[in-house]
């Protein structure tokens, strides 16, 4: 598929997943509801073309956490695929095994924000040290060092 | 399971950084590769909330000690974008410039890591010599050799003068003559062809699917490259093309960098040789509209994402980065399986690892029940005996 | 106060001063400062015909040079790899971030100065420093080298810090 998507055409075949709007002009984003995020990546695979997968970023939107899959194909357009998990209780179906650069992705947004991916072959520490106290999420919007996880150095010991 | 453990010392004068990863091996053959990236997580994104957009350029410069112009290069972008600035076209040229002096100094860099990783010493130090070049030449522009502070949300916080653009246009023929002398290399040095034909291939579906980028990616037959997919600055203007390879391995990525320094220099001179005159910079808002921008940018290393929300005021809500390196890694985890140990360096070597990771291997070796400690020298020196039959320095 | 040297003593420390090995050690942050110091191994600066070496092991070596910032998870491992090293030792930390942090102080991964976890010697200043700057502070290193000798141990320094204090204590005048 080398020629360019276009807005009608995305919103025909993802209509049943979820709004699609154009958010720049080679950016379209659909916003999509957690338990069909998987269908729809898959829908995006076959569909739209979309051949590799970007990034997952994460944002922490207060009373919800905002993940969004980024795609993309020869086609350069990319597709956003938008979710809101609820904060008391961020839990997700991960996409690693249709998507395998998601392995490390998700990896990093657990130790970061504490969103659970179910299913994901090994959720272990990647990205901070392995005495981080657990229940810590330092992306997280309220969370500010305090003396229990602000620790190291010789100086700090010895206090 | 007994383990084989191999840590990587970080001390080792020509790793730029660990990288902690488990290798999980059954005798010789790799079986699965596993990652710890905690060794120089600092904690950016969360500081970039809370500093407004003058202040928090230095501090995404510093992510990396050698992509540095690519991070406050793509973060600019995104948040001009969001506030619908145009930059004058003097300051696209003066970034574009300073992005392929960038790119030139990483792969002259890269390829004198790679010879080093094989114990071919003597184009360490040549390359090493010419990158200087390229230095002297960046921190005419800018003032420092690395960490070079020109990016501003407006534009360019510097202009270039005559003589400095004089300067540089010097020293791009002798810069010319020695690549060519490395391609020459490439091309028929025994010890360089043996060690890197065959090793760590990638084939394109896999390229594909593992989510590789960069000349990683280009080498497998994959035609991705952001400055022609997603063009920014001038690349869409000026005449260049992107290099790829078919052979999918750590020859192929060897040759795509080489080819992309001859890209860079023709680049560069053009650049130089047709900069328009005009302001460097436009006043900027104090505060940027509330929006997402995902901002992408081709650093040396591969394709750099941005994702970037602001709120209507000065600072960020939230800047989530996604760097190369993190999106090599499985591609470098699967093309390690069924390869040699002894291949271990020179396969992570090719991906160039950009010093934003930490590194030290450890290895588990199933079926031998042995528990030991080796370190990167060994490593490397296992694989010198074994390919030349003496030990190499 | 000068301590008599014997002979032998003063080969060892002649052989010290000519021809330091350093260990270099990679605790995190950006890395500039590492390729600045690989780049004094390269033909352009060339340390090595100074005698300067760069050792892999922390037991051959007789300065440390800690590059870059001290995340939390590097910062034990520092402290061990620094008592590995025999006397005479000295430390050297480069940057910006060796000496408080630099762009990322007080960030939540990071320990915010070398000092907290190891002793240091001698400080250059930069972002990064230039290659001539961190050859400089070798050569300062070896001149502090020379005066411990002269004086018999590093104490002296030491003492000599506490004494300012304590005189400026007296008179009620702070040091300019």
């Amino acid at each position: 598929m080398s020629t360019p998507l276009t807005l009608d055409f995305v919103t025909e075949t993802m209509k049943l997943y979820g709004t699609v709007e154009q958010a720049r002009s080679n950016r379209i984003r659909i916003a999509t509801m957690p338990d069909r995020v998987r269908d729809a990546i898959k829908a995006s695979h076959e569909l739209l073309g979309c051949d590799r997968l970007l990034t997952i970023s994460t944002a922490d939107k207060g009373k919800t956490f905002e993940l969004i899959y980024h795609l993309t194909g020869p086609h350069h357009i990319i597709i956003s695929l938008a979710i809101e998990l609820p904060r008391d209780k961020p839990e997700t179906q991960t996409t690693s095994d249709i998507l395998p650069p998601a392995g490390i992705y998700e990896r990093q947004i657990h130790d970061l924000f504490g969103i659970v991916f179910l299913g994901h072959p090994d959720l272990k520490k990647i990205i901070l040290n392995e005495d981080w106290p657990e229940n810590e999420y330092p992306l997280r919007k309220d969370w500010m060092p305090g003396p229990e996880t602000f620790y190291g150095g010789l100086m700090r010991e010895r206090k | 399971m007994a383990e084989v453990i191999i840590p990587i010392g970080p001390h080792h004068p020509a790793l730029k950084e660990p990288v902690n990863f488990k290798v999980i091996a059954d005798g010789e053959k790799i079986v699965r590769l596993e990652l710890d990236l905690s060794y120089t997580h600092r904690g950016i994104e969360k500081a970039a909330e809370k500093r407004d957009f003058i202040r928090v350029l230095p501090l995404l410069e510093r992510v990396c000690g050698i992509c540095s112009h690519s991070h406050s290069s793509a973060f600019a972008k995104g948040i001009e974008e969001t506030m619908q600035l145009e930059i004058p076209p003097r300051a696209q040229y003066i970034r574009t410039i300073i992005a392929e002096l960038e790119r030139m100094h990483s792969h002259l860099l890269w390829l004198g890591v790679a010879a080093h990783e094989i114990g071919f010493n003597t184009l360490f130090m040549w390359t090493w010599r010419d990158r200087e070049a390229v230095q002297d030449t960046l921190e005419e522009m800018s003032g420092n050799r690395v960490h070079y502070g020109m990016n501003e949300v407006g534009g360019v916080r510097r202009d270039l003068t005559l003589e400095q653009v004089n300067a540089a246009l010097l020293r791009l023929p002798h810069l010319e003559d020695r690549i060519k002398k490395y391609v020459d290399m490439v091309n028929n040095q025994k010890t360089l062809l043996v060690r890197f034909r065959g090793v760590g291939k990638l084939s394109k579906e896999e390229a594909l699917k593992y989510g590789a980028v960069g000349p990683t990616a280009r080498a497998s037959g994959v035609d991705y490259d952001v400055r022609s997919d997603d063009p920014y600055f001038v690349y869409a203007d000026i005449p260049w093309e992107v290099v790829t390879d078919t052979s999918g391995d750590v020859y192929g990525r060897t040759c795509v960098r080489i080819g992309e320094l001859q890209e860079s220099i023709k680049i560069v001179r053009y650049c130089l040789e047709n900069l328009p005159e005009g302001p460097v910079r436009v006043t900027a808002p104090k505060a940027a509209p509330p929006g997402e921008i995902l901002s992408r940018y081709e650093a040396p290393r591969g394709e750099l994402v941005h994702f970037i929300r602001t709120n209507g005021t000065d600072k960020v809500e939230r800047v989530d980065i996604r760097t190369p390196t993190l999106a090599n890694w499985t591609s470098v985890a699967m093309c390690l399986v069924n390869q040699n140990l002894a291949d271990i360096p020179v396969i992570v070597a090719a991906i160039d690892p950009c010093l934003s990771c930490t590194s030290r291997i450890t290895i588990l070796n199933i079926k031998d029940r042995s528990a030991g400690v080796i370190t990167m020298d060994e490593l490397r020196r296992r694989s010198c005996t074994r390919c030349y039959g003496q030990e190499q320095e | 106060m000068a301590v008599p040297l014997t002979i032998s003593q003063r080969l060892v420390n002649w052989a010290r001063v000519k021809s330091p090995w350093i260990t270099l050690y990679n605790s995190g942050g950006c890395n500039a400062c590492t390729i600045e110091i690989i780049a004094c191994l390269m033909p352009r600066f060339d340390v090595e015909r100074f005698g300067v070496l760069t050792k892999g092991s922390p037991r051959h070596a007789d300065i440390l040079i800690v590059t870059g910032l001290v995340t939390l998870k590097q910062a034990s491992r520092l402290r061990r790899v620094w008592e590995q090293i025999p006397e005479p030792k000295y430390v050297i930390a480069p940057g910006a971030c060796g000496a408080s942090g630099g762009a990322f102080r007080g960030l939540y991964h990071v320990v915010d100065r070398v000092e907290s976890v190891i002793p240091v010697d001698v400080y250059v200043a930069g972002c990064p420093p230039r290659p001539d700057e961190i050859i400089n502070a070798v050569v300062t290193c070896l001149n502090l080298l020379k005066e411990d000798v002269a004086h018999g141990g590093k104490e002296w320094r030491q003492n000599k810090a506490v004494e300012t204090h304590e005189s400026d204590k007296k008179t009620g005048e702070v040091a300019p």
